[in-house]
């Protein structure tokens, strides 16, 4: 039984998994915080697809004979759509976006020509299979992809060959920037290494806005293919983002100001060495301004460590938070005591904390503040310290930070796609 | 099912199914000549590559539900414990022979439940799973 809001969801994941005929019963949306004589009186209504009284057609679901079509066995294989399409200009953009292959803007052609000279960005063959993706691991079968294919979205993404190992590096991590899910997910990819200063990245001032072309290609890029190449952003099927999220549009791009941070870059807390190219990608809720937070502006030394935990009180601690700050902010925290980021990461881990009874009301706050705690007593919202990751980055105009309720997923690197 | 129906489940868009006024070319280079040659672009499909889907028969249905044991199984989304438990009310009301058991599925949304399966294969005759908010 599935709520009518994902009836094409239901549908079409039943048909990728090899079961197109089954037998699915609807209700109306939501279930979530109905009373129990609402729930019930859905049970003695229709099911809002078929018009049919719902417990007869589940109890019919479970009788009726299957038909042939319902016993079949075999195999059927997917295509998706001829090889190449020819047409003038216009037709072909406009054709590109009615079959939901962009991001609903024009795009850079691909043409064999163009897709050629992207291939020359790497020594990786075009036939050689990138990797795999899906909209959500688990939930819908992976799509697998090669160089080549790779490329093409690079091409209509406006990406140039030298930024090609960075879509590759982003395209085998499998981290689709366009997640199924209901909330509207947002990915964040941190750049690390000398490649920052070869593509000309910007990571000063407005470094997180459209100043700088190899930052706002490589984002779009990640946007293109992960609804080409792995199937995800089809609203209703593999797109349920109630409200959707314009960050999908080129995603956060940030290459870390590691000669402007006093700490560690991200990508050598994650293992790899300081002259490596690596790109650390993040998925979950939005990002946020860290303006204004508690300890701000007032004192004459900001108290940068309390704004940060305090805008990270609406965080949802199924995901982790990734803090961006200004190198000025960095420098601040230094002066404050905090020497390295794994000390900000335990400082606040200890002091971010939310009342047990302020926990509970949470989506998943019953795991970590069970009803055995008293309502006043503080808990706090990461049980580690690692569920905290920062990079620097900015022109140092003004000492702000944002707040972005983000998990670490992976690091790839981008030398290896080289 | 018909073939257009199943493409447009599994994300086939409605342009590509409607045939759109774009010519399906299929070999590249014969593409390339005829379509310079009409004063056309080619350009390349960059989608990437479905798995091939591997048909599951549904499970042989039951003649009748009288006296039989139906698992409610929630996946974990909040609210379907409690739908879960207004179904197994309706039962006792209107199929007091049915038996329900409600059981919460291990593991995130999507996750198998190899346990639980075996259970309801041991001792259930059917199950009716809930899913979504």
């Amino acid at each position: 039984m599935v709520t009518v809001a994902f009836k094409d969801l239901a549908l079409s994941n039943a048909a990728q998994r090899g079961m197109p005929h089954e037998r699915i019963c609807f209700t109306p949306h939501p279930v979530w915080g109905k009373t129990d004589e609402e729930m019930y009186a859905y049970l003695e209504g229709n099911d809002p697809v078929s018009g049919k009284p719902l417990m007869k057609e589940v109890i019919g679901a479970l009788t009726n004979p299957l038909t042939a079509e319902e016993s079949k066995t075999g195999e059927v294989s997917v295509s998706t759509g001829p090889e190449t399409f020819a047409d003038t200009e216009d037709n072909l953009q406009q054709y590109y976006i009615d079959n939901g292959m962009t991001d609903f803007m024009q795009i850079v052609l691909p043409t064999e020509e163009r897709v050629e000279a992207m291939l020359k960005g790497t020594s990786h063959k075009p036939d050689e299979v990138v990797g795999k993706m899906s909209p959500a691991r688990g939930s819908y079968p992976d799509w697998s992809f090669t160089v080549r294919q790779v490329a093409i979205n690079a091409v209509m993404a406006g990406a140039k060959p030298e930024y090609f190992p960075t879509v590759l590096a982003m395209a085998a991590s499998g981290v689709t920037a366009l997640s199924s899910s209901t909330n509207s997910f947002a990915v964040a990819a941190i750049i690390n290494g000398p490649i920052r200063d070869k593509l000309n990245m910007n990571y000063g001032i407005g470094a997180m806005g459209p100043f700088a072309q190899p930052n706002a290609a490589i984002g779009r890029a990640w946007t293109m293919l992960s609804r080409n190449l792995s199937n995800s952003g089809i609203p209703g099927q593999t797109y349920l983002g109630t409200l959707g999220n314009s960050v999908n549009y080129n995603n956060l791009i940030i290459p870390e100001n590691e000669k402007a941070s006093p700490w560690t870059p991200l990508s050598v807390q994650k293992g790899f060495k300081v002259d490596e190219n690596v790109v650390s990608l993040f998925v979950g809720f939005s990002i946020s301004q860290g303006q204004g937070g508690i300890g701000l502006g007032v004192k004459p030394v900001p108290q940068y460590h309390q704004a940060i935990a305090y805008n990270c009180t609406p965080f949802l601690p199924l995901f982790g938070a990734l803090i961006v700050f200004d190198p000025l902010v960095a420098q601040g925290l230094v002066e404050l005591g905090f020497k390295t980021k794994e000390q900000l990461a335990e400082w606040l881990q200890k002091n971010q904390t939310i009342s047990a009874k302020d926990a509970r009301s949470t989506l998943t706050g019953g795991r970590w503040a069970p009803e055995s705690i008293p309502d006043d007593q503080r808990v706090t919202y990461y049980q580690r310290p690692d569920s905290y990751n920062f990079v620097v980055v900015g022109g140092q105009t003004n000492p702000y930070h944002m707040v972005a309720n983000m998990s670490y997923r992976v690091s790839v690197s981008i030398d290896q796609w080289a | 099912m018909n073939r257009r129906k199943m493409l447009s489940l599994l994300g086939a868009s409605p342009a590509m199914l409607a045939g759109a006024r774009i010519e399906a070319e299929t070999s590249k280079k014969t593409n390339a000549k005829a379509g310079a040659a009409a004063g056309k672009i080619v350009a390349l499909n960059p989608k990437g590559n479905p798995p091939p889907i591997q048909l599951v028969p549904m499970a042989k249905r039951l003649d009748t539900l009288d006296g039989k044991t139906i698992y409610l199984v929630s996946d974990g989304f909040p609210g379907a414990d409690h739908f879960l438990n207004q179904i197994a009310i309706w039962f006792r009301k209107n199929m007091p022979s049915v038996t329900t058991i409600y059981r919460l599925k291990a593991g995130q949304f999507a996750d198998d439940d190899p346990k639980l399966n075996a259970e309801i294969k041991a001792n259930g005759n059917a199950v009716i799973m809930a899913i979504g908010h």
